[in-house]
């Protein structure tokens, strides 16, 4: 699987109703992901790549592609 | 101009009541909880109280506060550790107990009140809490406070929560935090299951009974009971003012936590002890239950029932109940004002709900037809609801 495949597993693993998600999907305005589904796709992340996730890092994600990339450079470095 | 910042920053929003043209929100009640009730001059059938064993305004729960007024006055104007623990406090602590069949309870001014106080008392730094996402605010603003990593599970998915509980290792004690019964839809936990999950992983269960307590079980004492779940090892909060029909929060378990808890939770230590009115009514309650539990569900049951099946044939999407409450998926919060306008207009009070209290886009209008109501209340209700979706 590649990156992006196991970052939208993730998501829909770890949020209620196994929404559709795409690399361009909106978390607020697409997918309704609130301040606990929020906490909820975070852990799940630092589940699937055995990292630790600071919440301030990923404040300003907005779409699934903002957080491919944030992990990418998290991953490399 | 002084201070014109600050204040401007404080602008209520009320475009939604607005569009719709009705505000559900601190209507003004005239009555107390009988069979019908005076809001802004009108008789309303009231579906929206928390009332459900219909206690609120029964003679011997008005006489027994009014009994204790006269004896203890309006309050003891002191904390529980100072001097508001009066000997019907201590009492009522062994009663509620003796009900939900745990060693001991302190009981606090609120429910909310207990679950903000109680995880800052029992967690921090070096621990994890993993809480069902629906859970109440009280809980979430509670659990926050603690300082602790947290980790929502999807509502009452159990494949989900042992996921969580496999990979978290490291930490000092693992709490499991739900409710019993979810109060936007009525859904129940599977909370048998969720103990033994815990005894597996060496986690503590925390279960919020506030709107299972009077209602679940063969009698009345909630979850634990409705479950079969004996010994529990876990802690227990629930709130007073709903099926025990005053107010009051109550955080019972283990004997040597709570005698902590009454030294060290300061939401307990720093605030005015529940007023005499209200701990001599929860015994009132108390007592009705135990010899009139089974006459009061039967009722309950009976008009949940019954206005369940009327909503399906008014055209209503409504959630499959297990519980005495019924909830029509109303979607948008601008959907959910207006049936509850609607229904409002015919005389019906209900209690909506959008974001944040549910999930944008997945409002709620829910109706509890407490056991005070007369058959002929419900059967007009029943009428009304019938006729609405054929409008
Ligand atoms: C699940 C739940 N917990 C706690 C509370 C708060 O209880 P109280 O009203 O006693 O503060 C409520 C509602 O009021 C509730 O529904």
């Amino acid at each position: 699987m590649t990156l992006e495949q196991r970052v939208i597993k993730t998501l829909k693993d770890n949020l209620e109703k196994s929404p559709e998600i795409s690399l361009e999907s909106r978390l607020l305005e697409d997918l309704l992901v609130d301040s606990l589904d929020r906490m909820m796709l975070l852990s799940g992340l630092e589940d699937e790549f055995s990292i630790t996730i600071a919440e301030e890092d990923f404040a300003e994600v907005a779409t699934v592609s903002d957080i491919v990339r944030k992990l990418k450079a998290r991953l490399s470095d | 101009m002084y201070l014109h910042d600050f204040y401007s920053r404080f602008t209520l929003d009320e475009s939604l009541a607005e569009v719709t043209g009705f505000n559900p929100y601190y209507l003004s009640i005239e009555s107390g909880l009988e069979d019908k009730l005076m809001v802004n001059g009108a008789r309303l059938i009231n579906l929206a109280s928390n009332n459900y064993l219909g206690l609120a305004a029964d003679d011997r729960v008005k006489k027994a506060a009014v009994e204790a007024v006269q004896k203890y006055g309006a309050s003891l104007c002191g904390t529980p550790i100072a001097t508001g623990y009066i000997d019907l406090y201590k009492r009522l602590e062994g009663k509620l107990s003796a009900f939900v069949g745990l060693e001991e309870t302190m009981i606090l001014p609120s429910c909310y009140q207990a679950n903000n106080g109680l995880f800052s008392a029992i967690a921090g730094a070096q621990d994890l809490i993993i809480v069902d996402r629906y859970v109440h605010s009280s809980l979430i603003q509670g659990i926050k406070a603690a300082g602790c990593k947290i980790r929502p599970f999807l509502h009452n998915n159990l494949e989900h929560l042992e996921g969580i509980l496999q990979r978290s290792t490291g930490y000092r004690q693992i709490f499991v935090v739900t409710e019993s019964v979810f109060s936007t839809e009525g859904s129940v936990a599977p909370f048998q299951e969720i103990v033994q999950l815990c005894q597996k992983y060496n986690a503590l269960p925390v279960i919020d009974d506030s709107h299972g307590i009077g209602v679940l079980g063969k009698s009345g004492r909630g979850i634990l009971e409705e479950k079969g779940i004996e010994g529990y090892q876990g802690i227990y909060t629930a709130s007073l003012g709903k099926a025990i029909a005053a107010s009051g929060g109550m955080i019972s378990g283990k004997s040597a936590l709570i005698k902590h808890l009454k030294y060290y939770c300061p939401h307990l230590v720093y605030s005015t002890a529940l007023i005499p009115a209200a701990l001599a009514g929860i015994e009132a309650v108390l007592d009705i239950i135990d010899t009139e539990f089974g006459l009061l569900k039967k009722r309950l049951t009976s008009y949940q029932q019954i206005i369940y099946e009327s909503l399906l044939e008014g055209g209503f999407s409504v959630v499959q109940a297990k519980t005495p409450i019924n909830s029509i998926k109303s979607g948008s919060k601008e959907n959910t004002f207006i049936i509850t306008k609607k229904l409002f207009e015919k005389g019906i009070l209900t209690t909506p709900f959008i974001e944040p209290a549910v999930p944008q886009g997945e409002g709620r209008v829910r109706l509890i037809a407490g056991a005070n109501l007369s058959e002929d209340t419900i059967a007009e209700a029943a009428a009304v609801l019938k006729e609405m979706g054929r409008l």
